[in-house]
């Protein structure tokens, strides 16, 4: 810990502590970190609080881009509940989110484990990268190879599961492979992040701790189970809130694999907020369907914070 | 915690250091710099022409431009090239700059843009085509009445079609060979269409699809409905049009046309729509066709050229597809869509429509009559990358290098069968094509699903036609 200026409040008569006068040098501090932050916190009212509140507000009007806008009062969002496609967006979107999320945790949690085991420093940089490297990629490109690959008459994923004996899938085709393809597309370009986490994690873990374990007897699953991941339960918390946000705004990947089909079986609350707005014209039912989504995203993102006061350990 | 004792000399410090960039930044915006404005033809008074970037090179951009300024020296024109994937993309980008204010003065707009382009944003060119009448008697002499009428709304014209687009049949001749089975004849049936996908299928492996299509408005279930003697959306034509079919139409070639297809009430539950549903529902059944995929069709050349896929429905832009796909002219055919109840076939046109906010009307008239030219088409649409709306562009050696060797199909799609007809495209279109798409995934899907998804697809349809655009 650096130095920090103390100083001794000065009791009231009735015992109660007076607010600390500031000193000319706090006041220079304060001015000087402001500075500091101004840059930053333009920004976020410029590209962060403004289009949030003229989303809010386009959300109450009717707007075609052609015509100008009229007020609608609540139209839209009563529209948005009479709309099936809308609330089969919202389900599909939670439905990816929880196996996307999941799936990718696990993914990236088992190789993390895996790599900070014993291996040679070159192999674990070599795995390290490739594990990184979808997630600088762009997602459409990513899922245009993707979508030749999981084509059902073509597709190489097919030639390879049938050199086993198996069934050509419609992985693209059916409504019930459709969302399982596009998990499986997304987790594979998206693992990485939380797996760069996790291996940052377990390396901030101290190997004292797992020496002591193992000198009790700790067998090595017991040791992950009871030392590992309480351990880890911060960068768990922080890699599930992340996936969470990332896999509830999910666009690219469905729209470009699937377009959404087949029906709406993989139709997401982006791709409907594109779709409403940038081919429908229906500027504020788009922006409402985004203002509720911005509403799910926060409340999901408290309810996990409310929750992770159970599960996450800090040292 | 940081240190936050900071000395007096530091803030004078920074104060300086502040008061320094201040200067610089000063002195920097004071020297002249570029600005949005200065992009090349941005704000200089050109005529700005935007067309779909994939379509038009920079070949071809050139080409308009260089020859435009030939006949035109006193029009500065700048041709801006929207990156699209496709006409509903290439829509929301155009709007996309009309809402910024930057709008261009002219669109290149295809048959399922023409009517909410023509209703909401566009100029009918009536009293330009009645002025200019002499000087264009030789191209509309020379372009089918369908195309032109597919470029109506409400009586108006409001586009000069330059190109077009049949859904016709390909077909691999390695595949047919491997067959043992004869090129089919112009008047061939779906009947025989099925027992050549079964001929097909009998004489390849199991890496092989017979019948491929892409679930999209032109060349998906649209051409089947077609055939099958039904449509999507009521179909009917706009009083009207007159002024123009008897200004430069023969009686023959006029008699039927009005002001304008005019799409209603959706019939998605029609008998003959499920009959399409079921027979395409059978096809897939019997291993004789895939399930259909999204798509613009672009990842089909590849295995359309390998003899993986012996059928598939496409335009005359194929035959330049396919050639740079490196395929030989004599590799591969096209016949008309097969005959079912009719042998009505479908098409998408495209041409240029002028915008109302533009201040630039005239010159824009002037390019759209020069886009229309002869030499221009010639030059531009030079490796067959679409089919040109002008009949005499359409020559053996136009096809020569690029096949195919029935290349006649392409205009005959429109001659032979002067009832084929644009794709169905209200105003309402994007949602119309959604619906479309969505439930026609659903339908195909899974065996048995054809009924319910057809009644939800009529439900959405009639949501959709009920909303103003």
């Amino acid at each position: 810990m650096t130095s920090t200026q103390i100083t001794t409040p000065v009791r009231t008569p009735a015992g109660q502590s007076p607010a600390p006068r500031r000193s000319p040098r706090d006041r220079g501090t304060r001015l000087l970190a402001t500075l500091f932050l101004a840059p930053t916190l333009v920004g976020i009212v410029v590209f962060t609080v403004v289009p949030i509140v003229g989303s809010v507000v386009l959300s109450l009007f009717q707007w075609n881009v052609i015509d100008s806008p009229s007020f609608a009062g609540t139209a839209n969002y009563r529209e948005i509940f009479g709309n099936s496609t809308v609330l089969v967006s919202f389900r599909n979107t939670l439905v990816f989110m929880v196996f996307a999320v999941a799936l990718q945790m696990l993914v990236a949690l088992a190789l993390a484990l895996t790599l900070t085991g014993r291996m040679p420093v070159w192999l674990r940089s070599v795995f390290r990268s490739a594990f990184f490297f979808p997630l600088v990629l762009s997602a459409a490109s990513i899922s245009v190879v993707m979508k030749y690959l999981f084509n059902q008459d073509f597709g190489v994923v097919n030639w390879l599961i049938g050199l086993v004996g198996i069934a050509p899938v419609p992985w693209l085709t059916s409504e019930n492979a459709a969302m399982a393809t596009v998990v499986i597309v997304y987790v594979w370009q998206q693992f990485g992040f939380s797996f760069l986490l996790f291996v940052g994690g377990l390396n901030n873990i101290p190997k004292e701790i797992h020496e002591a374990a193992s000198l009790d007897g700790a067998t090595g699953l017991r040791k992950h189970l009871h030392i590992t991941l309480p351990l880890l339960s911060p960068t768990l918390l922080v890699a599930t809130v992340v996936g969470v946000i990332n896999a509830l705004q999910v666009f690219e990947q469905p729209y470009v694999l699937t377009n959404g089909g087949p029906g709406d079986s993989t139709r997401t609350v982006v791709m409907v907020i594109y779709e409403t707005a940038f081919e429908q014209l229906r500027f504020g039912e788009a922006s409402a369907v985004g203002v509720l989504l911005f509403v799910l995203i926060m409340a999901v993102t408290a309810l996990q914070f409310r929750l992770s006061r159970r599960f996450v350990h800090y040292q | 915690m940081t240190d936050s004792h900071f000395t007096r000399r530091t803030l004078l410090r920074y104060g300086t250091y502040g008061a320094g960039a201040a200067a610089l930044a000063g002195t920097a915006a004071s020297w002249d710099r570029l600005t949005g404005a200065d992009i090349p033809g941005r704000d200089d008074g050109s005529l700005v022409v935007a067309t779909l970037g994939p379509a038009y090179g920079p070949e071809a951009i050139s080409t308009l431009t260089e020859g435009f300024r030939k006949v035109h020296p006193d029009i500065k024109l700048r041709i801006n090239a929207v990156q699209a994937v496709d006409w509903s993309d290439f829509f929301a980008k155009i709007l996309t700059q009309i809402a910024a204010g930057t709008a261009p003065d002219l669109v290149y707009v295809a048959t399922e843009g023409v009517q909410l382009f023509a209703q909401r944003l566009g100029v009918p060119l009536d009293r330009w085509v009645k002025r200019d009448a002499a000087q264009l008697k030789e191209y509309f002499a020379d372009v089918h009445p369908s195309l032109v009428e597919s470029m109506m709304y409400e009586g108006h014209l409001y586009q000069l079609p330059v190109e077009f687009n049949a859904a016709d049949m390909y077909l691999n001749r390695q595949v047919l060979r491997r067959a043992g089975a004869d090129f089919p004849a112009p008047d061939w049936t779906r009947n025989d269409f099925t027992t050549l996908l079964r001929a097909m299928k009998r004489s390849s492996g199991s890496q092989f699809t017979p019948y491929f299509w892409t679930n999209r408005l032109w060349g998906g279930v649209v051409p089947w409905l077609f055939n099958n003697g039904t449509n999507l959306l009521a179909e009917s034509k706009a009083p009207g049009g007159a002024w123009l079919w008897d200004s430069f139409y023969p009686a023959a070639e006029r008699r039927g046309r009005g002001g304008g297809f005019r799409w209603t009430t959706p019939q998605a539950t029609d008998d003959r729509v499920e009959e399409a549903y079921d027979y395409l529902a059978s096809l897939i059944h019997e291993n004789l066709c895939t399930r259909p995929e999204g798509g613009n069709g672009q990842n089909l050349v590849g295995v359309f050229s390998t003899g993986r896929v012996g059928v598939t429905p496409a335009g005359g832009f194929w035959a330049g597809g396919l050639h740079l796909a490196g395929m030989k002219a004599d590799a591969y055919d096209v016949q008309y869509f097969p005959r079912w109840r009719t042998q009505r076939m479908q098409f998408g046109a495209a041409g240029y429509a002028l915008l109302r906010t533009s201040e630039k009307q005239d010159e824009a008239w002037e390019f759209i009559k020069y886009a229309a030219r002869k030499d221009t088409l010639t030059a531009l649409f030079d490796t067959n990358q679409t089919t040109p709306a002008r009949r005499s562009l359409l020559t053996a050696g136009r096809y020569k290098e690029t096949g195919p060797a029935h290349w006649p199909a392409f205009y005959g799609t429109l001659d032979k069968f002067p009832d084929t007809g644009p794709i169905p495209a209200p105003p309402q279109v994007a949602e119309v094509t959604e619906v479309l798409l969505k439930h026609t995934g659903t339908a195909l899907a899974s065996p048995r699903s054809v009924r319910p998804a057809l009644r939800r697809m009529q439900s959405d349809l009639e949501k959709a036609m009920e909303r103003e655009v």
